[in-house]
């Protein structure tokens, strides 16, 4: 009997908003990890995107429209029950469920996870948390943990941290930022990635961890908060990307994530920042769920549908509603 | 994107993606324009496209003349004439006093 006693591993992949997890998880599923697993995919938002990138995975679950740490976080004791449930009754010539990874939403503390899987009365007996994964976004890490504690909290409880986007950051910021993460978390394991493969961390021996500002009795800035924008079908990607270059240029600070997929001639594009970094879009395949074509989500703060919609209107002379 | 477990990319910078295409880029550079054109008067610049020239040309009020790239340099260029980024949440785009 392994030191799990029979139950299900989980791993918890954590990690802030747009550090790079879809990409980490994908790649690894990609390479033959997690091949079991069931992979459980949680997103803030009502519009799932992430799923429709972990294709490499043959079970998955969604758990969208709510952050499972907080709000969603009874929907996924639930599903947890329910997966545990049905397990009990597999029969012995079928090959058990052993292993679960939760794909946490950007605004998720894990630790908050952890803390109410062990502390269900039922979960406990079929569920271990076996590792707790958090990405850290190497471009943009230093600045989230000098301004928002959520992106702190994550570090604290990780097992394993994966430094992503490690090729387009200066080598002494990176330094400091490794250095930093592991005066945070001094017994968490550090890796760097790009674009999901693993890639050589940089000698970070001899760079000082930087002193992060104490939050304490501060006014914290306003919550991040998702809204989904509803693109009329008349809508052309030429004026939308002419808006939101505009808005992420002048609000990339503010605008923290931004998730669709939009129908174009070209097809279906995927649509994803951070901050003000925008990914070359990818091409969706036609096949799949496409009901949720042509909503874009939008974490930040700062602004409210309202003005989203009015701003768009107003800017490119479309509807949206 | 990775191109063992993504799916391809776009070609080009991200705004223009959306084309299939040489039609569609066509059809997307004058639509650009349009937009541009609505927007970029009240920030002193005006626009110009004419399919010769690569790029986006842009004219201040007092006639310099500039060729930018894409977008980005576009705003850029905004918000070092006018010393404020052009803002689509700004009052004058969401009706608010």
């Amino acid at each position: 009997m392994s030191d799990t006693d029979g139950r299900i591993r989980l791993v918890i992949l954590g990690g802030y908003l747009g550090s790079g997890k879809t990409t980490w998880l994908r790649h690894q599923l990609h390479d033959g990890y997690f091949q079991r697993a069931l992979v459980i995919v949680n997103e803030a938002a009502e519009t799932p995107i992430d799923d429709a990138l972990l294709g490499g995975s043959d079970r998955l679950a969604v758990l969208a429209g709510g952050c499972v740490c907080c709000d969603a976080k009874q929907d996924l004791i639930d599903l947890l029950r329910r997966i545990a449930d049905d397990r009990s009754r597999t029969v012995s010539t079928q090959s058990p469920l052993d292993l679960i990874v939760l794909e946490t939403s950007g605004l998720a503390d894990p630790g908050a996870i952890v803390e109410a899987i062990r502390s269900d009365p039922v979960l406990v007996y079929h569920i271990v948390v076996s590792e707790v994964i958090v990405a850290v976004d190497g471009l943009h890490g230093m600045s989230q943990l000098r301004s928002e504690p959520l992106s702190r909290h994550q570090i604290e409880v990780a097992d394993r941290m994966i430094i992503t986007k490690i090729d387009a950051v200066d080598p002494s910021e990176l330094a400091l930022l490794l250095a930093t993460l592991k005066a945070m978390s001094p017994g968490a394991v550090i890796s760097g990635a790009v674009k999901g493969e693993s890639h050589n961390l940089p000698d970070f021996s001899e760079a000082i961890a930087e002193t992060l500002p104490d939050f304490a009795g501060q006014d914290l800035k306003a919550p991040i908060s998702p809204t989904r924008l509803y693109l009329d079908d008349s809508i052309d990607w030429t004026a939308f990307t002419v808006w939101l270059s505009a808005l992420l240029y002048a609000r990339g600070n503010d605008i923290v994530r931004v998730k669709g997929v939009i129908r174009t001639p070209a097809g279906r594009l995927l649509l994803q920042t951070v901050r003000k970094i925008v990914q070359s879009p990818e091409i969706l395949p036609e096949q799949g769920d496409t009901r949720e074509d042509n909503i874009v989500v939008m974490i930040g703060r700062g602004f409210t549908h309202a003005q989203l919609t009015k701003s768009l209107r107003h800017f490119v002379g479309v509807q949206a509603g | 994107m990775c191109s063992a477990c993504g799916f391809p990319a776009a070609p080009g910078h991200w705004t223009e993606a959306g084309a299939a295409n040489a039609h569609d880029r066509l059809r997307g550079r004058f639509r650009r324009a349009q937009v541009l054109q609505r927007v970029l008067p009240s920030y002193q610049l005006s626009v110009h496209e004419t399919t010769d020239i690569p790029g986006i040309q842009l004219s201040t009020m007092t006639g310099s003349q500039s060729i930018v790239s894409h977008l980005d340099d576009v705003w850029a260029l905004a918000e070092k004439v006018n010393g404020t980024p052009v803002d689509p949440l700004d009052r004058r785009f969401i009706g608010e006093e």
